[in-house]
C-alpha cells in the first residue's frame, strides 16, 4: 500500500509540474503581462517600467525556474495584480470555495442517492422515469443558465435569497443548488446501476431468505457494495467543485478560488495562476487517491490486491 | 399528554426556517440615503497612487483631492486643493495651496504635505503606478513660501495639470513611513485623504464602503454631497448585476451594453441614462510594414481603400448607438487640439475597389484583423471588407493576448479602442498612438512622431493646436488609421436616483442624490 501511495504521489507531482510548465509557457508566449498589469490605456513608460521591475525581460527559462525554486521552498511569490503574497490570497479565497464545494456535494448526495435508490427499487416504473428525466435535465442545463434562473426566481421574483455575495449562509443556498445539480446525473445513474446489479446478486437473495427486508436490506446489505463506484465519483466531483466552480462563483459573485483563477488568468497574474493550478491538480489527485483508499477499506477484495 | 413527533418537529423547524428566509432585508435604497454601485472589476487598493484601474479613478474622485481637478462641465483642469497657480516660465509652476483643507484624520493640509506627496512619487523606491510618467517631466518640488510650492519641470509639459489632477492625490506627510513604499497593507491601513468621502471599510475583491466627510472644505466644488454612504460592490457578471438592480441590491450599473440597456430599461424599477464617453474606436493598419515588410498596408492606396470600404455611419448608428458619433480623425472631437481639415473618407465601396485595383490588388488579398472587444462591430467591419473583395480572417482574442501580439508589432491590422484616461486633450489619444516609442504606433513615420512630440513640449496653446492639426491631417492623408466612432455610455439606475451623466465617461458620484418622491 505504501508503494502504491508513493507512486501516486510522485505521479501527482509530475502532473502538477507538467501543467505548471505548460501554463507558464502559454502565458509567456501568448500574452504581455507588463501591458496587462499596466492596463490597456497605460502609457509606454509605465509598461516598460513594469517589464523591468517584474523581470519580464529576462529569459523565459530563468523566470520559470526562479518561480519553481521559490515554490519548492514554500514561497508562492507575490501576485502581480493584487500585490499580495499568493499564499495570503489563497487563504482568503479558499474558505468560500471549500464551503461551497461541501454544501454542493451535500446537495448532490441528498438528491442523487434517494433518486438513484428509488429508481433501482422500481425499475421501469414512473419513479424510475422521473429520476432519469431529472438526471438528463440536470446534465443538459448549463450552470450559468440554471444560476440565472434561480436568481430570477428566488432572489428577484420571490426575494427569499440574496442575489450575490458570500457573506452569510443564505448566500450559499442558490450556488450550492446550481453546483450540486450538475453532479446529480452521474451519481444518480451510478447509484441506480450499482444497486440494480447488487440487488440481483446471490448474497442479496440469501439475505432476503434470512429475513432482511426493506431499508435494512438496502442500507445494510446492498448499499455497502453499491457504494464502491459512487465513492470514487463523489471524490472526483468534490475535486471538480474545489477547482472548477468558476462559473458558479462568477455568476453569484462569490470570492472563491475559481473566481480568483479567472481574474488571475485575465490579468496575466502568472504567480497566482501557477500556484492555483498546482493546488487544483494536487487536490484532485489526492482526492482520487483518497477514494481508492476508501474503496479498499469498503471492499476487502481490493485490499487483498 | 400528546408528545411532538419528529415529523411534526421537522415541519415546525422548516416553517421557522422559511419564515426567517423570507425576511431578507433590501440592501440598497433611498431610505437610508445610501448609494450602492456595482463595479465589474475588483479594486486591488483604494490608494490612487498605486492604482491604475478606472474603478480606482472613480473612487479617488470621492475619497481624494489633488491640487487640481477636471471640471465636469468644461473638462478643463482647474484648482481644487490649490488656491491658485502660476506658470513662472515654461518649466516652472508655482502653486499656492488652500489653508482650509483637512485630512480625514482632522489634521490640516499644508504645503509640506504637498511636497512630501510629490517627492514620494519622484522616489524610485516608492514604486507608485504613475511614478515613471511623472518622473518623465517633473524634476523636483520645493516649498518656497508658507503656502507656496514650486514645481521644477524637466521640460515644457502641457499636461502637467492633467497628471496632477487625475494621478496625484495629496497625502499626509509621513503616510508611507514604515510600509516599504508599497500598498501591500492598504486593506489594513486606513486611507487618509482629503476628499468629500472617507473610506469606512475595504474588502479587496468584495466591496468598498465610504461615508461622507463632514469637515470637507466648503470652498470646493465637490462640497456638500447629498449621499451619506456609498457602497461599491464587486459583481463581475452583468446578468448578476441586472438581477441585483431589479431586486434592489444595487442602485446603479455602469458600462451597460446598449442591447442589455434596451431590454432591462423597460422593466419596472429601472431607469436608463445615456451619456458621452471620450473613448474612441479605430482600426490601425501596418503602414510601417512591421509585421510584414511586403504588407499591402504599406501602400497608401490600400489604406485609403480600407477607409472607404467601412460603413462607419451605419456601424455607429446601429451597433454602437446612443450618443456615439462617427469620427474622422485620430482623436475625440471633444479633446483639445482635435481640429483638422484633412481628407475624410465617406463610405464608398466602389471607390475602395478602384483604389485596390490601382494599388495592384484587383482581386483583393488576405489578412488577419485582430480584435479584443465588441465582436459584433469587428464582424461588421469584416463584412464590409469582404464586400470589396478582401479575404479577412478575424482573430478575436482576450486583451492580454491582443496586447502581446500588438506590442510585438506582429499585427497587419487591428480594431481597438482607447479611452484617453478620460482626458480631453489630443495628447492622450493622438500623442499616445503616434509617439515614436509607442507600441501602438504602426505608422513608421518619424516626421509624424516628431510633430506629436513637439505638441507635447510646449505650453503655448495655439502652437499645440497647430501641431496637432498638422499631425491629424498627416494621419488622415496617409490613412494610417481608420477612425471609426466615439462611444456612448449607458447607465441603469434605480428610480429616484439623480445622477448627471459625465461628459468624459468617468462618473462623479459626489453629484448623485435621491429625489423626493
Amino acid at each position: 500500500m505504501f508503494t502504491y501511495i508513493l507512486r501516486r504521489g510522485l505521479m501527482a507531482i509530475l502532473v502538477a509540474l507538467t501543467v505548471s510548465f505548460g501554463t507558464f509557457a502559454l502565458f509567456h508566449y501568448a500574452t504581455d503581462p507588463a501591458q496587462t498589469i499596466a492596463g490597456e490605456d497605460a502609457p509606454q513608460e509605465m509598461v516598460d517600467d513594469i517589464r523591468e521591475q517584474y523581470g519580464f525581460d529576462r529569459p523565459a527559462a530563468v523566470q520559470y525556474f526562479d518561480w519553481l525554486g521559490s515554490t519548492l521552498q514554500g514561497d508562492f511569490g507575490e501576485s502581480y495584480f493584487w500585490k499580495q503574497p499568493v499564499v495570503q490570497l489563497i487563504k482568503d479565497h479558499a474558505p468560500v470555495t471549500i464551503t461551497l464545494a461541501l454544501a454542493s456535494l451535500s446537495v448532490t448526495i441528498l438528491i442523487a442517492l434517494p433518486l438513484g435508490i428509488s429508481a433501482a427499487l422500481k425499475p421501469n416504473s414512473w419513479v424510475d422515469r422521473f429520476a432519469l428525466s431529472t438526471a438528463v435535465s440536470a446534465q443538459a442545463i448549463p450552470n450559468f443558465w440554471l444560476g440565472l434562473m434561480l436568481i430570477i426566481l428566488f432572489a428577484v421574483t420571490f426575494p427569499i435569497f440574496p442575489v450575490s455575495g458570500d457573506a452569510t449562509w443564505r448566500h450559499f443556498v442558490l450556488p450550492s443548488l446550481v453546483l450540486g445539480a450538475s453532479s446529480v446525473p452521474a451519481v444518480m445513474r451510478l447509484t441506480r446501476t450499482g444497486l440494480l446489479d447488487v440487488l440481483s446478486s446471490d448474497y442479496i437473495r440469501t439475505a432476503r431468505a434470512k429475513g432482511f427486508m426493506g431499508y435494512r436490506l438496502i442500507l445494510q446489505q446492498a448499499m455497502r457494495n453499491a457504494l464502491l463506484p459512487i465513492v470514487s465519483v463523489l471524490a472526483v466531483q468534490l475535486g471538480n467543485k474545489l477547482g472548477g466552480s468558476v462559473v458558479t462563483e462568477s455568476v453569484f459573485s462569490m470570492n472563491g478560488l475559481g473566481r480568483l483563477a479567472v481574474e488571475s488568468i485575465f490579468n496575466s497574474d502568472i504567480p497566482t495562476v501557477q500556484s492555483l493550478i498546482l493546488i487544483f491538480v494536487l487536490t484532485f489527485v489526492l482526492l482520487t487517491l483518497a477514494a481508492d483508499l476508501i474503496n479498499a477499506w469498503l471492499d476487502p477484495r481490493i485490499r487483498m490486491g | 399528554m400528546r408528545t411532538r413527533t419528529p415529523v411534526k418537529s421537522g415541519i415546525c423547524l422548516l416553517g421557522a426556517l422559511i419564515a426567517s428566509l423570507l425576511a431578507v432585508p433590501a440592501d440598497a435604497g433611498q431610505e437610508d440615503n445610501s448609494l450602492v454601485v456595482a463595479f465589474a472589476k475588483p479594486l486591488t487598493t483604494v490608494d490612487r497612487l498605486y492604482s491604475i484601474q478606472r474603478e480606482g479613478l472613480i473612487l479617488s474622485r470621492l475619497t481624494d483631492d489633488g491640487l487640481f481637478y477636471v471640471n465636469p462641465d468644461t473638462l478643463e483642469f482647474e484648482p481644487l486643493a490649490a488656491e491658485s497657480y502660476e506658470w513662472v516660465n515654461q518649466t516652472r509652476l508655482e502653486v499656492t495651496v488652500r489653508d482650509d483643507v483637512t485630512f480625514h484624520d482632522g489634521s490640516p493640509m499644508t504645503a509640506d504635505d504637498v511636497v512630501y506627496t510629490y517627492e514620494w512619487v519622484l522616489n524610485d523606491d516608492a514604486d507608485t503606478s504613475r511614478g515613471p510618467v511623472i518622473q518623465s517631466w517633473l524634476e523636483s518640488v520645493e516649498k518656497v513660501g508658507p503656502r507656496t510650492v514650486r514645481f521644477n519641470l524637466r521640460l515644457p509639459y502641457p499636461m502637467a495639470l492633467r497628471d496632477m489632477a487625475i494621478s496625484i492625490p495629496v497625502r499626509k506627510e509621513g503616510t508611507y513611513d514604515g510600509v516599504e513604499g508599497r500598498q501591500n497593507s492598504a486593506e489594513d491601513r486606513p486611507l487618509n485623504g482629503i476628499g468629500p468621502y472617507r473610506i469606512k471599510s475595504f474588502s479587496a475583491g468584495r466591496e468598498i464602503v465610504i461615508e461622507r466627510f463632514d469637515n470637507y472644505y466648503q470652498a470646493s466644488p465637490k462640497a456638500n454631497p447629498a449621499i451619506d454612504t456609498m457602497v461599491f460592490r464587486v459583481i463581475p457578471d452583468q446578468g448578476t448585476q441586472q438581477a441585483e438592480l431589479l431586486s434592489g441590491g444595487i442602485d446603479l450599473m455602469m458600462d451597460v451594453p446598449p442591447d442589455v440597456a434596451d431590454n432591462i430599461s423597460h422593466l419596472p424599477g429601472v431607469r436608463r441614462k445615456e451619456g458621452n464617453d471620450i473613448r474612441i474606436g479605430y482600426i490601425t493598419l501596418d503602414a510601417g510594414g512591421y509585421a510584414d515588410p511586403d504588407s499591402p498596408f504599406t501602400n497608401r492606396k490600400v489604406r485609403q481603400a480600407i477607409n472607404y470600404a467601412i460603413n462607419r455611419e451605419e456601424i455607429t448608428r446601429y451597433l454602437v448607438r446612443g450618443s456615439a458619433e462617427v469620427i474622422d480623425f485620430a482623436c475625440h472631437p471633444r479633446q483639445f487640439g482635435c481640429e483638422a481639415d484633412g481628407p475624410r473618407y465617406d463610405y464608398d465601396p466602389e471607390k475602395a475597389k478602384k483604389l485596390l485595383a490601382e494599388a495592384g490588388y484587383p482581386d483583393g488579398f488576405s489578412f488577419k484583423l485582430w480584435a479584443y472587444r465588441e465582436k459584433i462591430i469587428a464582424e461588421a467591419v469584416v463584412s464590409n471588407l469582404k464586400a470589396i473583395g478582401l479575404d479577412v480572417d478575424l482573430r478575436f482574442v482576450k486583451l492580454n493576448v491582443f496586447a502581446k501580439v500588438r506590442n510585438d508589432k506582429d499585427m497587419g491590422a487591428f480594431f481597438a479602442s482607447y479611452g484617453s484616461g478620460g482626458t480631453a486633450d489630443a495628447s492622450a489619444s493622438t500623442g499616445v498612438h503616434f509617439a515614436e516609442s509607442s507600441a501602438r504606433n504602426y505608422s513608421g513615420d518619424p516626421a509624424l512622431a516628431d510633430t506629436v512630440l513637439a505638441a507635447e513640449r510646449t505650453i503655448d496653446t495655439q502652437e499645440r493646436k497647430r501641431l496637432y492639426r498638422q499631425a491629424l491631417n498627416r494621419i488622415a492623408e496617409q490613412a494610417y488609421w481608420v477612425p471609426l466612432f466615439s462611444y456612448s455610455q449607458n447607465y441603469l439606475l434605480a428610480p429616484g436616483l439623480e445622477f448627471p451623466v459625465p461628459k468624459d465617461g468617468v462618473p462623479r458620484f459626489w453629484q448623485a442624490s435621491w429625489s423626493e418622491q
